[in-house]
């Protein structure tokens, strides 16, 4: 480190989250990267259960089984979202690099969609496959 | 400044490979929710096809390559030194090439004669 980046190390810092307003976009965005980082995680249990489910028909009934406990409902309702919410973020981020939607009040916009549309997606799944 | 354009490939790449994963999980939508019963026969059968077989390793693919260019940026922005740098850069890709060998392993497992 040169003698400018310790000048710039001492100055104050405010980490104080609580005290920052964050615009729709912002938490989008949040939402966005931690999405992709739980997805990619998940990676290694997702084949897991892939794998179960195509060995033989007594194991794709487990998980099928499995599937249907008031837990792995949530959890899966949480994984959707995930996809949902990275999807369309996803969606938003490419019609930005064409240009598309980046003044500043029609960006606040898409943003609120991003956000609503993953709700309202996920709500017509729970209650398309969790009857 | 690299000549190589390594930054406009990494973007590059990323928005090729998210356009086309968007067309596949827009068709398996469709299909998980216009299937009334999926039994396991029906299951395995629609994996098993040569086209969505292929098409389903394809997606991994590409998502191994989406994956590693988000999971890059993210090292990029939170990680500073070098080294760990370097640690978490080669357990992320080892992560998801071990993680295609065994979806590919897995699609390869099914034959088609059922």
């Amino acid at each position: 480190m040169n003698s400018l980046d310790k000048q710039i190390e001492k100055r104050p810092k405010n980490l104080n989250l609580l005290s920052v307003k964050f615009p729709m976009s912002a938490v989008m965005s949040v939402g966005h990267r931690a999405a992709g980082i739980l997805l990619f995680l998940l990676l290694p249990y997702l084949l897991y259960l892939l794998q179960l489910s195509l060995n033989n028909e007594t194991d794709f009934l487990l998980v099928k089984e499995q599937l249907q406990s008031p837990m792995a409902k949530f959890f899966s309702l949480i994984i959707i979202w995930s996809l949902v919410h990275h999807f369309l973020a996803g969606i938003r981020y490419f019609l930005l690099d064409i240009d598309v939607g980046i003044e500043k009040h029609l960006a606040q916009k898409t943003a609120v969609f991003v956000m609503a549309g993953s709700f309202i997606i996920v709500i017509l799944f729970a209650l398309f496959f969790f009857q | 400044m690299s000549f190589q354009a390594k930054g406009l490939q990494a973007w590059l790449l990323q928005r090729i490979t998210g356009a086309f994963m968007a067309l596949y999980i827009l068709y398996v939508s469709g299909v998980m929710f216009t299937t009334e019963q999926m039994t396991y026969q029906v299951w395995y059968a629609w994996l098993a096809h040569p086209l969505m077989n292929t098409a389903s390793g394809l997606f991994f693919l590409q998502l191994a390559i989406h994956a590693w260019v988000g999971m890059r940026d993210i090292v990029l922005d939170y990680i500073a030194n070098d080294g760990l740098r370097l640690l978490t850069l080669i357990a992320i890709s080892f992560f998801l090439v071990t993680c295609s060998l065994a979806l590919l392993r897995i699609l390869f497992s099914l034959s088609w004669s059922i």
